[in-house]
């Protein structure tokens, strides 16, 4: 009996992998798990998910790129996303998704004529983290017919970082929930 | 011209391998996951009252020899009462439980997928003893359950090697619906019931001793795997108790008095166990079709005589065979599944002239948003255990069981069991003095509580 298991044991491996168009890899997660006597709930760590110690976590970067439309970014999907949000209410100068770089051009907020500000964004990375953006504003003020920098206010371009990771948690949740 | 047609004809061999080639490489990630999960049972079963039983009382010194004479009697008068005792037992308790499992997975550049699997456990000890901590292990001492390493090939399948549950063992199953509450019958009722009347023949109880597995790629809908064990030890070490072949070493294959260690639950039985499970997977007008057929065939431990040494084989090598088939549509899922064979329950090996066992499996669950809920049952008939061929024992239970997930990981869970064991005109079920008198035992247990996958 138990040679005929083997043989046909030995056979079925090179039936399956003549199988062409028709054979797929069967993931870990399509087998039962059984603890003893008891099936077993399947723990999210077994299916992509759970908590990463060590290592890049690529299933996770895949799903946050395609939950956000798969758009092949050289940078985090959510930021770049959050950053070109944020600042969409100045006019934008230039925008380089690989480099993750993002420069407004000049713009005076209605009522305050004499100044204008710029402001030049930097997405760093592909992980979605609170050091994974950089706003730098600059400001300046007219004087005498010339436009003069002048100093910004400690708080800005950290509010303005703030507002931009606000946004990238409220895109990434939205995907989250689809 | 040569050289250039042969210089060609690799180029485009190279390129037409290159698909499954071109993978780009992964370091390997560590993952931590697990589960946490918190009961309350209400159990009502036979034996919650023993008399005049010896006691496992660990710490209160080794019975003496006259207490364990069963003709001893439990007087006051004769020093054995300090041994032989009464006790019952209430029907309400609270059961904890966790694992932590670590999963490392990574990619070669050329497509091969590879990892390894520890789970770690925290109920190695199933007796507690809340006085004598410095000399034997709690409860919840840790232990690992499953741990193994696997490569995986996009087209040739992948390979597990370690202790992990063999095709039929639970890998590769159809039919068996436990996709509610904490499992039904099959579930976690265990955790409140006292032995013996709590031991079910599920496809994990064949264990995750230590093999080696193959598991094929899908093809046209059909997979199969097939596994490979020596015996039925796991971890490291020879398992010997002592310094010269015993029966608790892993590569033991004849004992003395093996119509009972080959037997029991805590000691080898099967040798050279072979596992091989095939299924199919597809949709037939919208509906999800699993099937599953496969078998277990081992070899069984011998006899070894106890002065000569002389091995004679006295029980039957483990033959079993099972067959299921589930359904999936609209949030229902039903099963069914068969099993046959020359084991015992819990597969243990039956001697010569023994009943086959043969037992029925059928459930049905259904989920609608965060809600399962669900029943299964099983019945079937086995072999006595005891050392001559006697009459079969008969076994029964049923489980019907929700579950509502409160958040993504975090479930709540409600559960009703019955299980019962009655082995007609065996006045001494099981052997038990607590159960003389009777031929059958009963356990209802009901659990509700809280269980957090990470």
């Amino acid at each position: 009996m138990r040679p005929t298991f083997l043989a046909i044991g030995l056979m079925l491996p090179l039936l399956a992998a003549c199988g062409g168009e028709n054979t797929r890899m069967v993931t870990n997660d399509e087998y039962g798990d059984y603890r003893g006597s008891v099936p077993r709930q399947r723990p999210l760590g077994a299916t992509g998910s759970g908590i990463v110690l060590f290592g890049v976590d690529k299933d996770r970067e895949a799903r946050e790129a395609a939950a956000i439309g798969g758009t092949g970014l050289g940078v985090n999907a959510y930021l770049w996303r959050a950053t070109l949000d944020t600042l969409s209410f100045m006019p934008l100068a230039s925008a380089d998704p690989f480099g993750g770089t993002i420069i407004t051009d000049w713009y005076s907020p209605p009522g305050t004529q004499g100044e204008r500000f710029r402001a030049q964004a930097y997405v760093m990375g592909r992980q979605l983290r609170s050091d994974g953006i950089r706003v730098q504003i600059f400001r300046q003020t007219l004087e005498n017919g010339q436009w003069v920098d002048s100093p910004i206010s400690a708080a800005t371009n950290s509010e303005m970082e703030d507002k931009v990771l606000a946004r990238a948690r409220e895109l990434r949740s939205q995907s989250a929930s689809r | 011209m040569r050289k250039i047609l042969l210089g060609t004809t690799a180029v485009v061999g190279a390129a037409l391998l290159a698909p499954t080639m071109a993978a780009a490489q992964q370091a390997p990630t560590v993952r931590i996951g697990g589960f946490f999960r918190a009961y309350y049972g209400n159990t009502v079963q036979s034996g919650n009252s023993s008399i005049g039983q010896l006691q496992n009382t660990i710490g209160a010194g080794d019975p003496s020899a006259a207490a364990q004479s069963t003709a001893g009697l439990n007087t006051a008068s004769n020093g054995n009462e300090f041994q032989r005792q009464s006790a019952r037992l209430g029907h309400n308790d609270f059961s904890t439980d966790a694992e932590v499992h670590v999963f490392v997975n990574g990619k070669a550049a050329n497509g091969l997928t590879y990892g390894a699997v520890v789970e770690i456990n925290f109920n190695q000890g199933e007796g507690a003893v809340r006085d004598a901590r410095r000399a034997v292990q709690p409860k919840t001492s840790a232990g690992i359950d499953e741990m193994y390493a696997f490569v995986a090939h996009p087209t040739l399948g992948q390979i597990r090697f370690g202790d992990e549950d063999g095709p039929m063992g639970g890998l590769m199953n159809s039919g068996f619906v436990t996709n509610f509450g904490t499992g039904g019958i099959y579930g976690d009722w265990e955790s409140f019931a006292v032995r013996p009347n709590r031991t079910m023949t599920t496809p994990g109880g064949l264990g995750d001793n230590t093999k080696i597995i193959y598991l094929s790629p899908q093809f046209f809908g059909f997979d199969f795997g097939a596994s490979w064990a020596f015996n039925e030890g796991d971890g490291e070490d020879t398992g010997c108790l002592n310094s010269f072949a015993s029966v608790n070493c892993d590569r033991v294959y004849a004992v003395t008095n093996n119509q009972s260690f080959g037997r029991s639950h805590q000691l080898p039985g099967r040798i050279n166990e072979l596992q091989a499970m095939l299924r199919w997977r597809g949709n037939i007008a919208g509906v999800g079709i699993s099937a599953s057929v496969g078998t277990m065939q081992s070899g069984v431990i011998r006899s070894a005589d106890p002065l000569t040494g002389a091995i004679t084989k006295n029980l039957r090598s483990p033959q079993v065979y099972q067959a299921g088939l589930q359904a999936t549509a609209y949030g229902f899922t039903v099963g069914g599944a068969y099993m046959w064979g020359n084991t015992s329950f819990f597969y243990i090996p039956t001697a010569r002239g023994d009943r086959d066992m043969e037992q029925f499996f059928v459930g049905g669950s259904y989920t609608f948003g965060p809600i399962s809920v669900g029943a299964n049952g099983f019945w079937g008939h086995y072999g006595n255990t005891g050392a001559a061929p006697t009459r079969s024992q008969r076994r029964w239970g049923y489980g019907i069981g929700a579950t509502y997930r409160l958040a993504p990981g975090m479930d709540l869970v409600a559960e009703y069991v019955r299980h019962e064991v009655k082995q007609p005109g065996n006045a001494n079920i099981h052997g038990l003095v607590n159960y003389l008198g009777t031929d059958r035992m009963r356990t209802q247990v009901f659990l509700t509580g809280v269980r957090v996958a990470f």
